[in-house]
């Protein structure tokens, strides 16, 4: 890999000394980090349990039929009702459970209690449940990892792309340059949404294709950025250096030039993901991304809006959603403070 | 002829009707696509010279009777038969409200703005014909909806012929059109002429009048007769067909859709819609005909009492009921769990001030049969063990509990609701997990993966694709997966845009196909659409199961020519047996009942409605109190209340009668 210039790295420090920014990025730095470990946190499967003398860890391995546990079923142990029952049994067996013991796809039906129930501590429904008795943290929680792993892997695969046509664009010119900007004309102006819609009709589509159609679409924005700043750094003498040394032109691109137009694509960042998480949420909520029964906040702001006799729904979704998007937004503006050429442009 | 065109949407009903969102799907009458080509080449109608304003049908249809002599027939009062028993429906009860008051403007809702006003060819099967054909316009006999007799619809007298097939009628010489031309006879013919031409673009009903009407004979200009192709015990539902005025049709031709389009053709029922209260996208007004024919007549009087029906596009039924509790709407549907206990719950102060009434009124009719449909031709499925399995694998009652808050009741058969037509004996599997696992296990599927999920010595897992075209089905599914997922069934969810669905399940591409089929009001079950071999593993019919069992075919053979209904009920009660053992169906949820809430100006019979009412609207039983609508709207302001009013009926709950 390149090493940062020091002017980048100046750069970071200053995003560093912003503190709302910088604080942003650290909770949701932590988000992320919570979400990756989401099993031990908020889901159905004990952390551990302890029978007859023998410990179980069954987050991350293969299912324990309830018959593990001297239960009565073959199906997934149901480890809440197993605590309770070692509870009332007092034989040294115990159960520890996550801070909250749903997983996001179980419907925990009460004998006549109709979902959606409100909050309730005494049941560890923080946030309660929804129309089929789900717990709403939990989806709530599972769709945050569910947006953010989207979201990274649209930045990653719309910046790969993107940034690749936009500096060939920008480096090699001529009819290249003119004949990809017609693609890219004609291309950004089919109507996204009207595709999405007419697939998800024939198909269900699921993560990854999901992923791919919205990629499809969206790799164009970072194309004219990419082609300017590529136009630019090519009038470089280090780039005719380069050149005259005899590198490559892929070598020169992503060596050379790519590096000094990075932090352009930097400032995007932030936004491209709030984009692609707001994108995501859309789609669910219009009923045309992820197929039931993936916890996603679309779905959960749809159940919402359509049952407001039940808040504690839509207000959980809601709020979620603004949290995060202010937490990126922050990060965005310090990033695009941080990177302010009028700060560290350097004239020769 | 409404019985057997697909029924209406229940969507966007909104006049004193109560909206019912969930989507049933008519079966498909693909059944009847037997000669439409034939049928293009008969009637000749290729006709390509230019538009001629002044255009008449008239000889080209007169020509069609001669070509067609035998199913056109010309006769003489001397030639009906002499013992003819003529009836009159004198000694039916009738069904309306005598203190109903005529009179006042109905506030009602469409959620969509009607596409056409034609009553054949393309989009005329939308939800908005029930305003103005299917609960408006009289057909020759009428059935009493709470007996199941027969009263006088535009005959005044009728009777059966000895073959079987054929019944008589004598036509009310009274009976006229809302233009106030009569209803003669030749108006059968022409609507033989009419369904049979290539003109409509319908070939549903192409066929339908091809196939299974062989004759009409006129005797004189109000007597004529009809006959259906074989004997059949519910004669009078399929012979009771409407008139078509031959002289509204007069510049019938090739353009006809687009000609009629926007053209209400003259109606013999009590409602119609002037020229200028139709507007487009916003709202159409239907009005009472002035002086209508049949006001006065037994069984019609004190019905239909609104003189207009204002029908306000509301695209958004959340929004159509906060109209409603707003009083901009008299009435909504409640039925949904969701909005009888959530969204207008009794504790609300429009219920408990009494301004707005809430109704549970119980019905009897052929309910929607909901359900998964398993492919039998697909690999696994093609296992009874594995589809038996499912069947115990698929917890309904737990939907029907704690999702439908126990409002909605397990189907029992594919069959249910038809009264005449009892299953004692057949009830669906129930849920268990023991069970399911037998037979799971029976079909080789002994080990669960590391997910729970089982998977045979293979390695192949228990995993089925369900497919659905219904949005509003999406929590029962998941629900129905997670209990599944208890017996080692895996249930992926495919949730598809409604008419990609219902293709891809019609062609036979689905695993397990969950949906509704929305049965006509007949007197007994179909068979043969949903389990004759001849629709197995073809695409585009309603044989979604592809079972193709030769028992069963000699069954349904029997059952299609059966001509009493100890005999139909006989072989339905094999025939359903069959489906039972089958397990190619697993019956899902129904609902016995509609719910209503109202303002407490709109009024209704003592009994509230009738026994084969699919909605509150249907039969035109209640009426407007315009000096309690001043008053509660008055009250509403002053905050003066009145006793609150929640009702249940059930008379025609099943076990009460």
């Amino acid at each position: 890999m390149f090493r940062l210039d020091p002017i980048t790295r100046r750069k970071l420090q200053r995003f560093r000394s912003l503190k709302r920014g910088y604080g942003s990025f650290l909770i949701l730095c932590g988000l992320l980090l919570m979400s990756a470990f989401a099993e031990l946190l908020v889901g159905s499967r004990a952390l551990v349990v302890k029978y007859h003398g023998h410990y179980y860890f069954p987050t991350y391995t293969a299912f324990h039929p309830g018959t593990d546990f001297d239960e009565d079923y073959s199906y997934e142990t149901n480890y809440r009702k197993l605590k309770e029952r070692f509870a009332t049994e007092a034989r040294g067996n115990w159960v520890l459970l996550p801070p909250v013991p749903y997983d996001p796809y179980e419907n925990s039906f009460e004998e006549g209690v109709y979902p959606p129930t409100p909050p309730s501590f005494s049941q560890r429904h923080f946030l309660g449940t929804d129309t089929t008795g789900r717990d709403v943290l939990a989806r709530l929680f599972y769709g945050f990892r569910t947006a953010m792993i989207f979201s990274l892997l649209f930045l990653v695969l719309v910046y790969v792309v993107g940034i690749a046509v936009g500096c060939a664009m920008g480096y090699f010119g001529g009819a290249f340059d003119l004949l990809m900007q017609r693609v890219i004309e004609i291309w950004s102006n089919i109507p996204f949404l009207y595709i999405v819609i007419i697939i998800a009709s024939i198909v269900t589509p699921n993560f990854l294709l999901l992923l791919g159609i919205v990629v499809l679409f969206s790799w164009t924005d970072m194309t004219y950025y990419m082609r300017t700043a590529a136009y630019r750094e090519k009038a470089r003498d280090y780039v005719a250096a380069a050149r005259v040394l005899g590198a490559g032109s892929g070598r020169i691109i992503f060596r050379h030039i790519l590096p000094n137009v990075l932090s352009l694509t930097v400032t995007f960042m932030p936004f491209t993901i709030a984009g692609a998480i707001t994108l995501l949420t859309a789609l669910d909520f219009l009923g045309f991304g992820l197929p039931p029964p993936t916890p996603s906040w679309g779905e959960l702001l749809e159940q919402g809006t359509a049952n407001l006799n039940a808040p504690w729904i839509v207000s959980s979704a809601f709020f979620a959603l603004v949290i995060i998007l202010s937490l990126v937004t922050f990060i965005g503006e310090a990033i695009r403070e941080a990177f302010d050429p009028k700060k560290f442009t350097i004239y020769q | 002829m409404k019985y057997l065109l697909p029924f209406p949407s229940e969507c966007g009903r909104g006049v004193l009707t109560p909206h019912e969102s969930r989507r049933v799907r008519a079966p498909a009458p693909q059944w009847l696509f037997l000669t439409v080509v034939a049928l293009g080449l008969l009637s000749g109608c290729a006709k390509k010279e230019a538009v001629v304003a002044a255009r008449d049908i008239g000889p080209e249809a007169e020509a069609y009777y001669k070509a067609h002599a035998d199913v056109f027939r010309f006769a003489t009062p001397a030639d009906l038969p002499k013992d003819l028993a003529w009836h009159d429906g004198s000694d039916v009860p009738e069904f309306s409200a005598p203190e109903a008051r005529q009179g006042g403007t109905a506030q009602g809702w469409i959620l969509d703005f009607p596409r056409t006003l034609r009553f054949a060819g393309p989009d005329a099967a939308g939800s908005f014909r029930s305003f103005i054909l299917d609960d408006n316009a009289l057909s020759l006999t009428m059935k009493q909806p709470n007996t199941g007799q027969y009263y006088p619809g535009l005959a005044k007298a009728w009777a059966y012929g000895t073959d079987g097939r054929t019944m008589y009628f004598k036509l009310d010489p009274d009976a006229r059109y809302s233009d106030g031309v009569s209803v003669k006879a030749d108006d059968y013919f022409f609507a033989f002429f009419f369904f049979r031409s290539s003109y409509i673009d319908d070939p549903w009903s192409n066929n339908f009048y091809t196939t299974y009407y062989t004759n009409v004979t006129k005797y004189d200009d109000y007597t004529i007769s009809v006959s259906w192709r074989e004997p059949i015990p519910d004669l009078d539902d399929k012979l009771g067909i409407v008139p078509v005025p031959e002289h509204f049709y007069k510049e019938l031709g090739d353009d006809y859709v687009q000609r009629y389009q926007w053209r209400l053709e003259p109606t013999t029922g009590p409602y119609t819609i002037k020229p200028e209260d139709l507007h487009k996208g916003s709202y159409v007004d239907l009005t009472r005909v002035p002086n209508w024919w049949a006001s006065d007549k037994p069984f019609y009087r004190h019905r239909y009492n609104f003189n207009r029906v204002h029908l306000q596009v509301i695209r958004d039924v959340d929004k159509a009921f906060e109209a409603f509790k707003r009083g901009d709407l008299d009435s909504f549907g409640l039925t949904l769990p969701k909005y009888w206990y959530d969204k207008l719950p009794d504790c609300d102060p429009l219920v408990q001030n009494g301004y707005i009434h809430k109704t549970v009124f119980y019905n009897q009719i052929p309910v929607p049969i909901y359900g998964f449909y398993l492919n039998t031709a697909m690999p696994l499925l093609n296992n009874r063990d594995v589809r038996e399995g499912i069947a115990y694998a698929s917890n309904f009652d737990l939907v029907d509990h704690q999702y439908f808050r126990g409002d909605f009741v397990r189907m029992q058969t594919g069959s249910d609701g038809y009264a005449e037509v009892p299953f004692p004996g057949i009830h669906p599997r129930p849920y268990s997990i023991d069970k399911a696992l037998e037979h799971f296990a029976k079909a080789g599927f002994t080990k669960r993966g590391p997910d729970g999920i089982l998977v045979d010595e293979k390695g192949q897992r228990l995993s089925f694709t369900v497919t659905t075209e219904d949005p509003s089905m999406r929590d029962v599914l998941t629900i129905l997966r997670q209990e599944a997922a208890k017996a080692g069934l895996e249930l992926n969810i495919e949730i598809l845009d409604e008419t990609t669905g219902y293709k891809k399940i019609e062609e036979k591409h689905h695993q397990i196909g969950f949906m509704a089929f929305g049965p006509a009001v007949e007197k007994y079950p179909r068979y043969w659409d949903f389990y004759d071999s001849s629709n197995a593993n073809k695409p585009q019919t309603n044989n979604i199961t592809n079972t193709a069992d030769p028992e069963m075919d000699k069954l349904i053979a029997a059952y299609d020519k059966a001509q009493s209904m100890d005999e139909i009920r006989r072989l339905a009660l094999q025939l359903e047996q069959h489906v039972y053992d089958n397990a190619a169906f697993i019956p899902g949820f129904k609902m016995p009942f509609y719910r209503v809430g109202y303002w407490r100006w709109i009024k209704w019979p003592k009994d509230f409605n009738v026994r084969l009412s699919q909605n509150a609207g249907q039969y035109g039983l209640e009426w407007i109190d315009e000096a309690t609508k001043k008053e509660t709207l008055e009250a509403r302001d002053s905050g003066q209340t009145f006793p609150p009013e929640i009702k249940v009926y059930d008379r025609w709950k099943a076990g009460n009668e």
